[in-house]
């Protein structure tokens, strides 16, 4: 049974907003919860922090603990995500066994479909580095470097569970100039018998276009940070079925694909200062209806009421005959 | 730190310069991503900063180049680059919309070649010269109730109330119509669900907000039912009858049949304890001395021969032949 209970819908207001919450063709920006176990460190917290100011403002912080373990009941999680309408989970946790551990779960249907568990072996946080840092809500490019992320079915699926993260949502559009402004550079050590899983580096860069001459410009790179290299620790893979079900694609014609997917945005725009601009429509003010001062002798009878009772008697008196 | 690598490091931080890779650099455009295959060198990687940042140069070059390279369309704010469909699969946060089932009118309608036709939520008052709403505050479908003359035809009654005949009229289409949706709806909600609900019973459909909270109060109530019912024959299935068993914290009450006695005075008089000894004795009567039944498929008399199972038995044996079966075509009944 679930948790929630259900809502039935009163006003149209609520109706619209549960019906976002249905299951769409088109769907929208996955949000992400980072919310911290019974125990975390320093270090966790920091992470998050960072973690999180990368995924704004598709993402939710709670700063209270909550007793939270993953991967021994994933109930509360799910119960995390009904109630956010969030599918992506950062869970912060810190023990002797698995110190500064973070755990990525991804969510299907209001169920767990993945987790995969993260140490964060070194950080050096944003505000370490004095650079200049990328604009909130601006859509980062990623990049994965090492065949393991071909490979490997482990890293596979941190390549899957990364990408999903921050860049999971498909754009049909976007304005090709002063919109790539960092980049996310995700690199797997290489492997040996010594390290049977190397650590993965996660690197954020700022991103200067240089003009080359040519249509493509060149590229000069700034560390902004976080610099976290990680460790990988326990996978828990997806469901077959559930799997299948999440990588359904839905027909779509290509006139709606051209024309951006059905999300319509009418008479919004966004000017050169990067400010929406709306526009309305109103109909032409009838200054005969202006309600003026209102006063006693001024008054208008309600005609249309009384005349229909003092005609119901007469009409009485027609039908009798 | 020696200044001939701080000056290295520098050198590299401002560079521009792309490195050489064996394998090119997988681009996806559709969601701003570039994957780099090579394997990382043991030996680059010991100078891991520099190296990762060379790589990202590379990979990141690369997907510029792809991005700027597709067909833009210029806007008032600048060029706009339209991206193509992306090429990694990745998860949906939720299953794809389920369609609805269609209504009796739907199924009706499709078996019937009947084409929908969008009505208006206005009609047009011939008399006012202006569109009103079809139904709701001002509809045209109270135009009868809110006149102030109405025809009284030949015949009719002079207590009749045009008006309040009209709104009867009205309510009752109203609930007509609710009806007929309540109908469609347990239509729906009984329709074979998908394979994924049917092995998790926690799984909750995400278009269960919106059916109807009667629909699956009354289901929920007949599974509970059920659940209670197995429950007490499973109680009551060890050899004291689950006399000494743990009780459960709100455990149903095994509601038994209670004893009923006649009255000693009967309710019908005289007349109904005689009829009642009467219906005693036919039923004996009707028994006594005739030889009993045959079951209907069963054995039958001693040393007497079943004949309908017998035939059973026969046609079984040469492959159905026994069967008289007038068409042994395919074809179409006639």
């Amino acid at each position: 049974m679930s948790m929630l209970r259900t809502i039935k819908p009163k006003n149209a207001r609520v109706k619209r907003a549960l019906d976002k919450r249905e299951a769409q063709i088109v769907e929208n920006e996955k949000t992400a919860i980072f919310v911290r176990g019974q125990t975390s460190s320093d270090i966790v917290r920091n992470a998050m922090k960072d973690l999180y100011a990368l995924k704004r403002p598709e993402a939710i912080n709670f700063s209270r603990k909550n007793d939270i373990h993953p991967f021994e009941d994933a109930s509360s999680l799910e119960f995390f995500a009904s109630k956010n309408d969030a599918s992506l989970m950062v869970t912060g946790l810190h023990s002797k066994k698995r110190p500064h551990d973070l755990v990525f779960t991804r969510m299907f249907d209001g169920r767990v479909l993945d987790m995969i568990e993260l140490g964060v072996e070194e950080l050096r946080s944003m505000s370490d580095f004095p650079t200049p840092k990328a604009a909130l809500s601006a859509r980062p490019m990623m990049v994965f470097h090492s065949d393991l992320f071909d490979t490997h079915p482990t890293y596979q699926q941190l390549k899957s569970h990364l990408l999903d993260f921050y860049n999971g949502h498909h754009l049909t559009e976007i304005p090709l100039l002063n919109t790539l402004e960092h980049v996310i550079s995700i690199t797997a050590g290489p492997i040996s018998d010594a390290t049977p899983l190397p650590l993965v580096h996660f690197r954020v860069y700022t991103v200067k276009l240089l003009a080359s001459g040519s249509r493509v410009p060149r590229l000069q790179l700034t560390e902004m940070g976080p610099s976290i290299d990680f460790s990988v620790r326990r996978v828990q893979t997806a469901d077959e079925d559930m799997m299948k079900a999440a990588l359904k694609r839905p027909k779509l014609a290509k006139s709606d694909v051209e024309k951006g997917l059905g999300k319509k945005r009418k008479n919004i725009e966004t000017d050169e200062m990067g400010d929406k601009v709306g526009r309305i429509h109103l109909a032409k003010q009838d200054l005969a209806k202006m309600q003026g001062r209102k006063m006693k002798g001024l008054k208008v009878k309600k005609s249309g009421k009384e005349a229909a009772e003092g005609a119901g008697a007469d009409e009485s008196a027609i039908t009798e005959d | 730190m020696d200044v001939t690598q701080q000056l290295a490091e520098f050198a590299a931080a401002n560079s521009t310069a792309v490195l050489e890779r064996p394998n090119p650099v997988i681009t996806d455009a559709g969601l701003l991503a570039a994957f780099d295959n090579t394997p990382i060198d043991p030996e680059e990687y010991a100078n891991l900063n520099p190296h990762v940042l060379a790589l990202t140069l590379t990979s990141t070059q690369a997907l510029i180049s792809a991005i700027f390279t597709l067909p833009t369309k210029s806007t008032s704010s600048g060029p706009v680059v339209n991206l193509p469909t992306p090429v990694t699969l990745l998860p949906r946060e939720k299953p794809l919309p389920k369609p609805k089932p269609p209504t009796k009118w739907e199924r009706f309608a499709a078996a019937k070649g009947i084409s929908h036709k969008k009505r208006d939520k206005d009609v047009w008052d011939d008399e006012k010269q202006e569109w009103v709403p079809r139904w709701g505050k001002g509809g045209k479908n109270r135009e009868k109730e809110d006149q102030w003359l109405h025809e009284v035809k030949q015949g009719e009654g002079a207590d009749l109330d045009p008006a309040k005949t009209a709104r009867t009229e009205r309510k009752a289409r109203i609930a007509k119509n609710e009806k007929q949706h309540a109908a469609n709806l347990s239509i729906a909600a009984n329709a074979p669900k998908p394979i994924s609900t049917l092995r998790d019973p926690t799984f909750k459909s995400s278009s269960s907000l919106s059916d109807s909270q009667e629909v699956k109060q009354s289901s929920r109530n007949k599974r509970k039912a059920e659940l209670e019912r197995s429950m007490l024959i499973s109680k009551t299935s060890t050899a004291s009858l689950g006399r000494y068993d743990q009780k459960i914290e709100g455990e149903p009450k095994v509601k038994g049949v209670k004893r009923k006695f006649e009255a000693n005075v009967g309710t019908g008089g005289f007349e109904g304890e005689r009829e009642k000894a009467l219906g005693v004795l036919k039923r004996v009567e009707s028994t006594v001395g005739k030889p009993k039944k045959a079951k209907k498929g069963g054995e039958g008399e001693e040393g007497g021969l079943n004949v309908r199972k017998a035939v059973r038995f026969a046609s079984k044996q040469d492959g159905g032949k026994g069967r008289v079966v007038g068409k042994t075509g395919k074809g179409k009944r006639k």
